[in-house]
């Protein structure tokens, strides 16, 4: 297996907080890899180091051999980087369909994208229907759903066919019919992607993760299978313990 | 379909006005014109892309002067220098001037230098992430120091007199009502041609990713585009424009001066696309046509009450209508087929 990203010794500390503390990852190609851990965790800023939002202190960021730290948001995403938010933002005043071309037609140059949209490419007619959002095409992103909008954001990140996914909690304040058809999707584009997801939801990873890395404090706490990652005491303690109880609690008041 | 209407309709009215209207009234509309080419710029720049542009009276003023330095020079006497210069005592034509005595230079300059200087500012600002009401403030504080300038450097650029006393534009007499009507032509041809490639922008691809920046720039660059480049190709857009319009108002008006250019004139510019409707186009149009005519129907009257009017208007509109008028009619046309649609259905 080929390292597809690799992580060295990244610091990130926000005005005296440090928010990633020497953290080390890999990645390697064709990985479906879960990241996990209490609040604060550094999981995010994480991400945000990667896709070149936030500028580590210290460390490096090497995507398929390429240094990554210092580069331009867009670029990096040029080099096959995608990733989804939190809260997914999409182009509210654009419908789903131009949501979707804009987001494929990133390489093309200036004079050819001054020209007019013709129709609609196989790619995106694909990503339409991966995302179930084919009969909203022609509607306004803006009257979607919140689970609508994570699948087109997810949408969005398939058509520009990158190398690597981050999926940044990506079934968060969904109900659990999204859940499961989330669920369903992320193994599919796994069966083609590497694809890294931030997830709180313990359930949605007993179903779904294959390795998992617990992060706490900034740093990398364990790394395994979600049977070894729950058995750990060390893990038990610092997430799962209190996170077990706080889903009990979700689970009895649904 | 009821929009092409209305096109249409404009540009029957735009082509009967040279033979209805008296030469002193056509050259009002002729200025209307002017002002509506830069509005199209404006709406380009501020309805699409949302950058609030207060400034464009400097590109209005690059393309004007260009224009007139050329106009100086080709009625200049036997020493070679445009009358002001004489009078304040220049002896040799400044080397700025010289190559402005090339009409195809001047043409040239009038579309390359504002459109130079949006380009290279732009660059310098957007890469920066300078935007939002930041933006706006630079964009204005650059009007100011534009006049400053001009009238600092009098010399050159004929100080708050600016330049003017021209009698002929290329081979048009200015004096004449047909050389007049020639030029309004001229302003409406532009009007238009600037119109459709606008409209050829905001309809591409382009447009879409335009609208994209204006409402989530910082979520663009995670689709791979640099929001700077997006923003910096429209503003150099906008500033040719209102270059062309500067150009055009020099023939038509007779004068291009520091005061036609300074902030207050940029504001005025943004009140006509605000009231007529920054997000359509033929609304920018409208609207631009719309105050300016006001303006001088109600200066014609009482002076003094003109900027309070349009200030009070401003405020109205912004509170009451944000889309302007154009907002006004789609929303009353959405509000009928609604009605139509649910009588149909009981």
């Amino acid at each position: 297996m080929t390292v597809l990203l690799d992580v060295r010794g990244l610091r990130v500390v926000f005005s005296g907080f440090v928010a990633l503390d020497g953290l080390d990852l890999t990645v390697e190609e064709g990985e479906l890899r879960f990241l996990i851990g209490p609040n604060g965790a550094g999981k995010t800023t994480l991400i945000d180091v990667v896709t070149g939002l936030t500028r580590p202190v210290a460390g490096s960021v090497r995507f398929g051999g390429t240094e990554l730290v210092g580069r331009r948001e867009h670029r990096i995403v040029r080099l096959g980087v995608g990733r989804t938010f939190q809260t997914a933002t999409v182009f509210e005043e654009l419908t789903v369909l131009e949501n979707l071309d804009l987001a494929a037609s990133f390489r093309l140059s200036l004079p050819s994208l001054l020209r007019k949209r013709r129709g609609v490419s196989d790619e995106v007619a694909s990503a339409l229907e991966t995302a179930e959002l084919t009969a909203l095409a022609d509607r306004p992103a803006g009257v979607l759903s919140h689970g609508q909008r994570q699948w087109l954001e997810i949408g969005m990140l398939l058509v520009q066919r990158p190398r690597l996914l981050l999926l940044d909690e990506p079934v968060a304040g969904m109900s659990k019919d999204e859940r499961e058809r989330t669920g369903e999707l992320l193994q599919r584009i796994a069966a083609t992607h590497t694809v890294v997801v931030v997830e709180h939801d313990m359930e949605f990873l007993r179903r779904y993760a294959r390795k998992v890395t617990v992060m706490h404090q900034g740093r990398v706490l364990r790394e395994g299978s979600v049977a070894e990652v729950q058995d750990d005491p060390e893990v038990r303690e610092v997430y799962l313990g209190r996170s077990a109880v706080r889903g009990a609690a979700a689970e009895e008041v649904s | 379909m009821s929009s092409r209407i209305a096109l249409a309709l404009c540009v029957l009215l735009l082509a009967v006005a040279p033979f209805t209207l008296s030469p002193f009234r056509l050259g009002l509309l002729a200025k209307y014109l002017c002002f509506a080419i830069v509005a199209v710029g404006i709406a380009l720049a501020w309805g699409q892309g949302g950058m609030l542009v207060l400034g464009q009276g400097v590109f209005f003023g690059l393309g004007g002067y260009a224009m007139g330095m050329y106009l100086k020079l080709s009625e200049a006497g036997s020493a070679g220098l445009p009358d002001f210069m004489v009078w304040s005592g220049v002896e040799e034509l400044p080397a700025l001037w010289k190559p402005f005595a090339n009409p195809v230079f001047a043409l040239a300059a009038v579309v390359l230098v504002p459109g130079l200087v949006a380009f290279l500012l732009g660059l310098l600002v957007f890469r920066q992430r300078v935007r939002g009401a930041y933006f706006a403030i630079l964009s204005q504080a650059l009007a100011a120091a534009f006049v400053i300038l001009l009238v600092g450097r009098q010399g050159i650029t004929g100080g708050t007199n600016g330049l003017t006393n021209f009698s002929r534009f290329f081979q048009l007499d200015l004096t004449d009502p047909n050389g007049q009507r020639a030029v309004y032509a001229i302003a409406a041809v532009v009007l238009g041609l600037v119109y459709l490639v606008a409209r050829l922008v905001i309809r591409g691809r382009f447009g879409r990713l335009l609208v994209a920046v204006r409402d989530g720039e910082d979520r663009v660059r995670f689709l791979g585009y640099d929001p700077a480049v997006v923003k910096t190709v429209t503003f150099t857009m906008s500033a040719v424009m209102a270059g062309l319009a500067g150009a055009l108002f020099v023939p038509i008006v007779g004068i291009i001066s520091p005061a036609l250019l300074g902030i207050v004139p940029s504001l005025e510019l943004l009140v006509g696309v605000a009231v007529g409707g920054r997000f359509v186009l033929a609304g920018a149009i409208g609207g631009a046509i719309l105050v300016n005519y006001a303006k001088t129907a109600f200066s014609e009257d009482f002076a003094e009450g003109w900027l309070y009017l349009q200030g009070g208007l401003f405020v109205l509109v912004l509170v009451f209508a944000p889309k302007g008028l154009a907002g006004l009619v789609t929303g009353a046309r959405e509000r009928l087929a609604a009605r139509v649609r649910k009588e149909r259905v009981a």
